[in-house]
């Protein structure tokens, strides 16, 4: 887009006494925009607007109890609720110490193995990322189901990792105190491909003259990937970084089902999204389940604030369209 | 011309020099630890479980595959459910028919709203754009817990239709038909258009629309593989209506029947759900995907640079 029409733009807002000639195609360029936006602002009301302000409304709802079953404003009592059950900071700390595992091991493992698909030209180097990216292809349910293969020391076909550690059936290498480890090992394995391809996909971006030009310099291979390629993918990593982080808060499928097929072995609520979860499917109490998911909500908005604005990949139009 | 061919021989050098060597033992390496979880998984789908669970079969298992162990398997799959079972077929059926509709929606949302974000003016474009990519980069786990209420409030719960329509709100499919107007369509076509006395939907249709077939794929496919593999909002929706479940929970549901894990649920069924059982049918709920996939393949490789935003 050129910046005339940008300009144009700005200075044409409705309502402004402009040129009589210019106004009318304007409002109907307008009407024309909202017909074309109505079928996809449907959906955001019904998926994103109302779902959020109803949650909100009802978190401020007290808990109906047997006792007492009318519900009615009960203020901030269910945040109160959920914010001092016993589980809740343990929720967030069971994800934090799974992140400070994942969230480094990630980063250099995209970010290596990006640089490595990219020094890589050719053939291989294509071959590489495609078989890095297989995993991720499978989503949620079947990479678990790979896991439970992978987990269970009576068939694995790297059982003899999990008798070194003397851990002889699936309970015993499905436990708390081992999810950080087995939970890393997951998430790593489904989700470095994409990023590998995402990161890869910005490296291509980058002009080949200043590699070129590097290498006239004298920059070998190392150099050339630690201190010209590095610098420029940073937004990249800024982002993966981001994402990462705000899909740890979101974890689910995976303590969930780990859960199921310890038989006990892992805690049940485990994950801030898995209290949630409790709150509306087993306590039966909405307002607390609501107000859990405001709190997740306002965290990730938060991040996805960081991520819109700050990681420099969504600037504004005129960068974009280059 | 010369500069080029020095900076190649130097980047990808022919010479098999000791930091080539590391790189591509390393990059083999990493590969190897992806390929073989894979292989082996797979393989498992076509194993008996008298094997599996004796321990032969060989590396990986893969000297016990037959076809007839994974007949076998799938008759058990096939087994499971109340009376005859048939509920996998139906859980598939299931999920094809929330991706399908849900994939619709997300096009029919998409590509006007796209247009109308990357070419015309109005007031809240930006705001439009900003929510657009908020919603885009967040989880979409974190709302599934008020959509349960909505739905709830509703009395559509165990239902499969309010599952395809909350499907259907695709923000990354907007962005991407954002990008895709905004690089390949110039505000000048619009222009000519309107001088040509063309309105402003006419435009989208006669025009915007007839040159987006990359978009329509690329939004048909992401859209269709994250309806397809999406957990937890089926879950909310659906757990509890047995006929109405998408294969992902189903699969879970298999999971929980297994005697592997629940020896005494696993001890009312007429089935038998082993490790090789579980592979076949998460194999098999892996087929659709993997049909998608080959059919978009050459507008995946096109359009990775705007695809390649999205995790």
């Amino acid at each position: 887009m050129s910046t005339a029409t940008l300009d144009r733009r700005a200075t044409d807002a409705p309502g402004k006494p402009a040129r009589a000639r210019r106004r009318a195609p304007h409002r109907v360029e307008a009407r024309g925009a909202w017909i074309l936006l109505a079928p996809y602002a449907a959906l955001f009301l019904v998926a994103a607007a109302i779902p959020i302000g109803y949650a909100f409304y009802i978190s401020l709802q007290k808990a109906p109890t047997l006792v007492n079953p009318a519900s009615g404003f009960g203020g901030f009592d269910s945040f109160i609720t959920t914010v001092t059950d016993y589980r809740f900071v343990d929720t967030f700390v069971n994800i934090f110490t799974v992140m400070a595992v994942w969230l480094p091991l990630m980063i250099v493992g995209i970010v290596g193995l990006a640089l490595l698909v990219h020094a890589s030209p050719g053939r291989f180097g294509g071959a590489m990322r495609f078989v890095y990216y297989i995993p991720g292809a499978l989503g949620g349910i079947a990479n678990f189901v790979l896991w439970v293969y992978l987990l269970n020391p009576a068939q694995s076909p790297i059982a003899f990792l999990w008798r070194g550690m003397e851990l002889d059936n699936l309970k015993e290498v499905v436990t708390t105190s081992n999810l950080p480890g087995i939970l890393t090992a997951m998430l790593f394995f489904q989700g470095v491909g994409t990023w590998i391809v995402i990161v890869n996909g910005g490296l291509n971006g980058i002009p080949d003259e200043i590699f070129e030009a590097a290498a006239l310099d004298g920059a070998n291979a190392w150099q050339l990937a630690w201190r010209v390629k590095l610098p420029l993918i940073r937004p990249w990593i800024g982002y993966a970084a981001l994402m990462n982080l705000a899909y740890g808060f979101q974890l689910f499928l995976e303590p969930y089902l780990l859960r199921q097929i310890s038989a006990g072995s892992v805690d049940s609520e485990w994950a801030p999204t898995q209290l949630g979860y409790a709150f509306a499917f087993t306590n039966r109490n909405f307002p607390a389940a609501a107000a859990m998911s405001i709190i997740l909500l306002v965290i990730t908005l938060a991040i996805g604030v960081i991520i819109v604005f700050r990681s420099g990949l969504f600037g504004d139009d005129r960068e974009r369209s280059k | 011309m010369s500069t080029a061919v020095e900076a190649r021989t130097i980047v990808g050098s022919k010479r098999w020099t000791v930091g080539r060597i590391a790189r591509v033992a390393v990059m083999l390496a990493v590969a190897l630890l992806f390929l073989v979880p894979i292989v082996g998984f797979i393989a498992m789908a076509f194993r008996s479980q008298e094997n599996v669970a004796a321990g032969s079969d060989g590396f990986l298992g893969l000297g016990g595959l037959s076809w007839d162990n994974a007949v076998y398997s799938w008759s058990q799959i096939v087994g499971f459910g109340p009376g005859d079972g048939g509920l996998f077929p139906r859980w598939i059926a299931n999920s094809l028919t929330v991706s399908i509709i849900g994939g619709v929606l997300a096009l029919v949302a998409a590509l006007p709203a796209g247009y109308a974000m990357a070419l015309l003016r109005f007031r809240g474009r930006k705001v439009w754009l900003f929510a657009t990519l908020l919603a885009m980069v967040m989880p979409n786990t974190v709302l599934v817990i008020p959509l349960f209420l909505e739905v709830n409030a509703i009395g559509a719960i165990g239902q499969l239709w309010p599952v395809a329509v909350i499907m259907g709100f695709f923000p990354f499919g907007v962005y991407l038909s954002y990008i895709h107007f905004m690089t390949t369509m110039p505000p000048e076509l619009v222009e000519a258009a309107r001088i040509d006395g063309l309105g402003e939907i006419a435009i989208f249709f006669q025009v915007g629309l007839p040159i987006s077939k990359q978009a329509v794929a690329l939004v048909a496919f992401f859209s269709f593989v994250a309806n397809w593999t999406n957990f937890f909002l089926p879950l909310a929706l659906l757990t509890s209506s047995q006929d109405n479940k998408t294969v992902s929970i189903g699969i879970q549901e298999l999971i929980g029947a297994s005697p592997l894990f629940n020896a005494t649920v696993a001890a009312g069924l007429d089935v038998k759900l082993y490790m090789p059982q579980l592979a076949l049918a998460t194999f098999i709920s892996m087929l659709p995907l993997l049909i998608v996939f080959i059919g978009a393949q050459r507008f995946l490789i096109r359009g990775q640079t705007v695809g390649a935003v999205k995790g």
